[in-house]
Order: structure tokens, then sequence, then C-alpha cells
């Protein structure tokens, strides 16, 4: 089935809609966030760090086009400055570098697969450019170099886990209450129903 | 709150939101190479004093809002005088076996105000602009595609819909005997009505959008049209010369 690779208005609002309730939910991750860097230090902390990882991740899943993770991305991120985030410009940097870290790895396989794997690789992805950006921007060339390999560790794994596996599940639980059946996700599931009906 | 300080009529609400945001992104530029705890800690007055005097921010407000980065930034700190790259000369005490010197507590400061002044400069954008004018800003100024804009607007007015709709779902599962146990588990029993909600909405949304005529061309009229005008002039005028003052009492004072 040929389908068009720009993205339609329904679509584009669809996603702004899910971005910024994402954009909320960040705002309250980003209070938690602190709270356990406050405590356990930036290792600790990088276990959070996949969650802003999940509204790119849905998105491009839900969508399917070039360009969905990184808009998914920048929507949320815009969203968290609207409502008043108290770090709009660290926000908006790690927006355009999350989205990307994302995006690029769907873009490598070619926006053809959604995969858990692709997922997970994208939720690595994206992680892995959060944590270039902190690494600039918030000077931990400082630390000593076992911590901040912990620290990339937990990132990454936090990567797999929140934003690969857990958009994946939240993902295919929103797309079985059927108010996904117009985007590309819910017509793959169609398909997928047809071949091997379900007993 | 926020909406009180957003649409006063003081010198930063006037200036353009698009310009403001590339002043705090240069200034996270410009604070990169810093790691003296000096510079960050006079940076940060200095805006403290640009977000009261110049936004009309009370400043118990700006205080509050400011308090739980205080914790953030105190991470730095401990984790810099625990886990330094290299360990100081000058040790000032020693904690259990470990001793605590002088240079990783001045690295861990300027580290953990570094992240306070990224977070004033936020603050002064944020305190002091209108989501409308923020988004108009970008779509005139900064050739943000109408239909991404127009978008996002949308989303943000829907924003408190969705918090009455979280109260619903939850008073619906409390009559059903769901009890109220918060926790990850019942995350998921929220977030799906509560995005299957959104994604209806936003699809019935974009219906009307384009039944209305939106084409998302660029060359549409506008309600509100944003300018550039003398107080951006000002705006920019005031952001070089904190960058100068701030370098020159750097260089005298400050770094020996």
């Amino acid at each position: 089935m040929k389908q068009k690779r720009t993205m339609n208005l329904r679509e584009i609002v669809v996603m702004a809609f899910i971005s910024a309730v994402f954009g909320v939910l960040y705002l309250i991750w980003i209070f938690l966030g602190q709270m356990v860097t406050g405590v356990l230090g930036p290792v600790g902390g990088g276990l959070m760090a996949g969650f802003w990882i999940m509204a790119p991740i849905v998105c491009a899943l839900i969508i399917q086009k070039p360009g969905a993770a990184l808009f998914a991305e920048l929507i949320a991120a815009g969203t968290e400055v609207m409502v008043g985030s108290v770090n709009a410009g660290s926000v908006l940097i790690l927006g355009v570098t999350q989205g990307l870290g994302a995006e690029i790895i769907f873009a490598m396989f070619r926006y053809r697969s959604f995969k858990m794997p692709v997922l997970m690789l994208a939720g690595m992805a994206g992680t892995f450019a959060s944590f270039v950006t902190q690494f600039a921007m918030y000077g931990y060339s400082q630390y000593a170099s076992i911590v901040v390999w912990l620290m990339l560790g937990t990132m990454l794994l936090s990567g797999i886990l929140l934003a690969g596996w857990a958009s994946h599940y939240l993902t295919f639980a929103l797309a079985r209450t059927g108010v996904l059946h117009n985007f590309a996700i819910g017509k793959s599931e169609y398909q997928r129903n047809k071949q091997e009906p379900a007993s | 709150m926020l909406e009180q300080y957003q649409k006063k009529n003081r010198f930063l609400q006037k200036v353009n939101p698009s310009l403001k945001l590339a002043g705090v992104l240069m200034i996270i530029a410009v604070m990169v190479p810093v790691f003296d705890p000096w510079t960050p800690l006079f940076l940060f007055g200095l805006t403290v004093l640009l977000i009261i005097g110049l936004g009309g921010v009370s400043i118990r407000f700006l205080g509050l809002l400011l308090l739980p980065f205080l914790v953030f930034a105190f991470s730095f700190l401990w984790i810099q005088v625990v886990f330094p790259d290299e360990r100081g000369e000058t040790i000032l005490f020693s904690i259990g076996s470990m001793p605590v010197a002088l240079e990783n507590v001045y690295t861990g400061i300027s580290l953990g105000m570094r992240a306070l002044v990224f977070a004033s400069w936020s603050l002064l954008f944020v305190l002091t602009t209108d989501p409308t004018r923020f988004m108009l800003s970008l779509i005139q100024q900064c050739k943000l595609p109408p239909r991404f804009g127009y978008g996002m607007m949308a989303a943000y007015r829907f924003l408190p819909m969705f918090r009455e709709e979280l109260q619903q779902i939850r008073t619906a599962h409390r009559i059903r005997g769901l009890g109220e146990k918060r926790g990850l588990k019942q995350f998921k029993r929220y977030f799906i009505p509560l995005m299957a909600g959104a994604i209806r909405k936003a699809e019935r949304t974009a219906i009307a959008m384009e039944s209305k005529g939106f084409d998302g061309r660029r060359s549409r009229p506008f309600y509100q049209r944003i300018h550039w005008n003398r107080y951006d002039a000002c705006f920019i005028g005031l952001f070089l010369t904190l960058l100068v003052v701030v370098y020159i009492v750097r260089a005298q004072w400050l770094v020996s």
C-alpha cells in the first residue's frame, strides 16, 4: 500500500495533542527527577532519563512518517515552555537533540520497521543524545570518569526500558481501544488481524 | 499566577519572544566553558535583578520557583566533592577517610550555580512571555510552518480540559470500586483513557480547522501581528552590555 510521506493536518494535530499531554507529564517528571538527582546524584537520575524519549517514540510508532519523532519532541518541549518550565532553555535544546537522536534511528530503518528492537534502539539513541547534551551543558567533564560512565549506562538502560519497551506497551494498549484505526499503526494492526483471525 | 506576570505591561513583556529565547540560548552557550564559582554567581545576581526590575515579578514568587532548583544545584556540589575528576590540593577537612578539597568545592558550586543561571534565564523568558505571542512570533519571525504552530496552540488550549477529564476518569474508577491507589500500575489505567480521549478530540479539532478553511499556507492574515520595535533594540543593547560587563568583571576581579 502506497502512502504519502509527508504528514497531513490530522496527523500533525493528533501528534500535537499527544505531545502536549507528554509535555505536562514531563514537567511533573522533571520535578521527580530533580528530587531523585538531588538525593542519588546524576547516576540515579539517569534512570529517569528514558521517560523524556517517550513522546517521539509513541508518535513515530503511531504515525510512521519521517519527522514525526523530532517534531513530537519539539512540541512536547514547546508545551513545557508554554505551561511554565523552570528550565525552558535547556528543555528546548534537549528537545532538539533527543528528538534528533530518536529520528536518526528511524531514518536508518527508512521508516519501514517499527518493531520492538528498533524502538529500543531509538530510545537508546535518544538518551545518548540527551547525555551528550547534558555533558556539555552542565559540565560533566569535571566528574570522575567512573561516575560519567555509570551515568551513561543507567541512561541507556532507562532508554531501553522506559523509552523503548514502555512506549511500545502503551501504544499498543492504545491501539486496542480503536482510536488509532485511522493511522499507520491501526492499519497495520488491521492487516495482521485479517491474516490471522482471532480465535 | 503565571498569567498575571505574562500579561503585565513591563519592558521584558514587550520584547519579541523569539529574541528573548535567542538570549536564553546565548547565555547557555556562553556559560559552557566557565568553571569558576564567581562568574555564574555574579550573572545569577544580575539576572534576578533584571527579572524583578524590568519584568515586575515579585521576589517571593521568584524565590518559590527557584527553591526546588536549589536541591538540584546542590547535587552538583556533593557529587563533585565525592567523585571529582581530579582531587584538589587544598584539603579543607575530612568526612571519615575522605578529604574534601577546596578546589572541588569551588567547581561543584560553579556547576550548581550554572544550573541556577540557566534556570533564572528560563524564568526570565517564561514569566514574561505570553504563550500565544510566543507561538505567533515563532510563526511570523522564525518561519515555523503554521500547521505546527496552530496545532500546538490548539493542543495548549485543550490542556485545562485534560485535567477535568482526568478528574472524571478518577471519579468513574472510584464509583466502580477500583480504589484510589496511586502507583506505576495505576498510571496505565489513567493514561490510556486520557490519551484515547485526547486523540479523538484532536481528530475532531483537525476536521474543524480544515472545514474553516485552514490550509497551512504561509500567506495568511493574522489577528495579531508581532513586529520588531524599539524594545527589541533596547533588549539587544542591554543583553550585549550584560555580557560585556560580566566579561570585564570576570577578567578584572573574579579570575586571578
